[in-house]
């Protein structure tokens, strides 16, 4: 139709002034496309490295303030969750998996010469390991007594293989366990965070520190069973009278954890918004402008014969064409842009092409459109309703 | 949508006409007791002198404004009552417009110019053949069809304003001082175009203060002070 063509032709005829009202879109496009798929990725990577842990209920004794977060536990044998106390949460959860963690942190040296290091040495007994869902770099989970298990992170940083030694305490006055299998890369987790520890035997613990308590209860509850009535359950058993255990539910956590990821999302990506608003108030100067400029041309085609739409539909399509092509340009920017963002913020980007980023480019683009047309509505509606006799006088 | 003309009834009909506008310091009647009727094929001047009404009557004429008081008819149909649509319609189907200062619109090249109204009428694209086929009954020449207004002399622009009013075969023709941007020579062609045009039967109605160009029309309404005078 004409009037689609007359938009176009005047957007050629004004390119200077088109580009720098496109590029306002395109900036707020890019703002906020790729502030969404930053805080996307940030989701997906965090998910990424603690969903492995969505089906665990972790039981920490009350400690006054509050459960602990990743196995903390006091030295004080008050602040430990009795064997009694373990029975009880076992036949609670059932047919879920109870596992006692004992856990501390120790200084150890790998090797003969090598420097003394500290890391998180955990006790749990051989046969709950197939239920903890440890994969392996290398090596195997049977660990005997003097047997161990590492963590990718640190069998990589001390240069640790299948076969290595490890003298445990201070000059090895704890003895030396044997690393049976390397653990792969778990990322954070709720139950036991082994990337930076080691896991030995829980006889091995007991007999080297003396105790018979355990610093958390790790309850992998099995499908058909929610963890939040696991939680339940064991709060109703444990905490009667008094409260003596705290329960954390880790699906529950994530959920809250992805809940405040989310709002923060939302908080940058509205941040991003400001700029589109910027470019809207911009697009809304030059349709005026559009409009100021030709009140005579307007004045003639309403005297011929143009309805009041017809007018309409010329400033709609200048938008339109504007906020089309300004947010295509965005969003392919906006990939660039997030790329860019992800690999040095996040230092990855493989969660680049997922449906989330997909959604904050289309959100994105969609959003500079609707701002184009929202703020070409006024001026096309104010030139549909010029009174043809003053705009022919127009000069 | 335009009623369907009746050739028995005038093309024009005005019956005590009077157009107010109110100002603050008291109201304006800029016609008053306007009677006359246009009848097909007439070519007619209207003359009087600035601040006469002569531009109110042009804008009642060509329904871009209504009467505040009596009424006008274009071929039988009142448009005292009509909307703003229907009167847009009226005009575009109705009436063709040539104005003093040409207005041909400088993104469109001449064919789309002229074929902007009947792609307004029919809501399709630009129909060359139907352009060609006016802009040759102007007398314009082939190779300018494809060039933008701004590529013509003044007497061409005019040539293709008056084709442009002449696309959807409208009843009458309304002329705002058709020759009041152009030299003698060039005023004296389009007038010889006009005369042509309303030799083969279109009706013109011409608004000019030029005594001269108005001695090409048929019948002349002279208004003063917004009333008919003779």
């Amino acid at each position: 139709m004409i009037f689609w063509e007359i938009a176009k032709r005047n957007i050629r005829l004004h390119f200077l002034r088109s580009t720098l009202a496109m590029l306002g879109i395109v900036i707020g496009v890019v703002a906020i496309a790729s502030m969404g798929i930053l805080g996307n990725s940030l989701v997906a990577t965090v998910s990424d490295s603690l969903s492995s842990v969505g089906d665990s209920v972790i039981v920490f004794p009350y400690a006054g303030g509050g459960g602990g977060f990743g196995g903390g536990g006091g030295s004080s044998e008050n602040l430990k969750i009795t064997d009694q106390q373990f029975q009880q949460i076992k036949r609670a959860v059932a047919p879920s998996v109870a596992i006692p963690v004992l856990s501390t942190s120790e200084r150890m040296k790998v090797g003969v010469g090598g420097d003394d290091i500290v890391a998180s040495v955990y006790g749990v007994d051989p046969k709950y390991l197939p239920d903890l869902n440890f994969e392996l770099d290398a090596g195997s989970l049977n660990n005997a007594n003097s047997g161990c298990l590492v963590g990718s992170e640190f069998a990589k940083d001390n240069n640790i293989k299948v076969g290595s030694r490890i003298s445990m305490g201070t000059d090895g006055s704890k003895g030396t366990l044997r690393v049976t299998g390397i653990i792969k890369e778990r990322g954070m987790s709720f139950d036991i965070s082994t990337d930076n520890a080691v896991i030995a035997t829980q006889d091995w613990y007991e007999n080297t520190y003396k105790t018979e308590n355990y610093d958390e209860v790790v309850v992998k509850v099995k499908s058909g069973q929610d963890t939040a009535d696991v939680k339940v359950v064991i709060e109703k058993q444990l905490n009667k009278r008094d409260k003596v255990v705290s329960v954390m539910d880790s699906k529950a956590t994530l959920a809250s954890i992805y809940e405040t990821f989310g709002a923060v999302t939302t908080f940058v990506t509205a941040i991003g918004g400001i700029s589109m608003v910027v470019a809207g108030v911009s697009i809304f100067n030059i349709m005026m402008m559009s409009v100021n400029e030709r009140v005579k041309e307007i004045g003639i085609m309403r005297s011929i014969g143009t309805q009041k739409k017809e007018v309409m539909s010329m400033f709609v399509y200048e938008a339109a064409i504007i906020g089309v092509i300004g947010s295509a340009v965005g969003g392919i920017l906006s990939l660039v842009a997030g790329y860019a963002i992800s690999a040095l913020m996040l230092q990855s980007t493989k969660y680049l092409f997922t449906f989330a980023t997909a959604f904050s480019v289309f959100e994105g683009v969609g959003f500079g459109i609707v701002v184009c047309l929202a703020c070409g509505l006024y001026p096309a509606w104010q030139a549909a309703n010029l009174n043809p006799i003053d705009a022919l006088r127009h000069e | 949508m335009t009623p369907p003309e009746d050739d028995d009834q005038p093309v024009m009909l005005f019956r005590d006409v009077a157009k107010v506008y109110p100002l603050p310091a008291g109201d304006v009647r800029a016609l008053d007791g306007i009677s006359f009727q246009v009848d097909r094929g007439e070519f007619i001047s209207v003359m009087g002198p600035s601040g006469s009404g002569k531009s109110t009557l042009l804008n009642l004429m060509g329904c871009l404004d209504t009467p505040t008081e009596g009424d006008i008819y274009i071929s039988g149909t009142r448009i005292g009552d009509m909307s703003d649509a229907d009167l847009t319609t009226l005009r575009r189907d109705r009436i063709g417009f040539i104005f003093q200062y040409f207005n041909l619109f400088p993104l469109l090249n001449i064919i789309e110019n002229v074929t902007f109204p009947l792609m307004l009428k029919t809501g399709k694209g630009v129909d060359p053949e139907r352009g060609r086929e006016v802009l040759r009954a102007v007398q314009l020449d082939d190779s300018l069809f494809t060039h933008t207004p701004t590529e013509l002399s003044g007497g061409q622009q005019q040539r293709v304003a008056v084709a442009r009013a002449l696309i959807n075969n409208p009843d009458i023709l309304l002329c705002d001082e058709p020759t009041g941007n152009l030299d003698s020579k060039t005023g004296a062609g389009i007038m010889d175009l006009m005369t042509e045009l309303n030799r083969k039967g279109t009706t013109i109605i011409m608004v000019t203060h030029d005594p001269h160009i108005a001695e090409y029309s048929r019948r002349t309404i002279r208004i003063a002070d917004g009333r008919i005078v003779s």
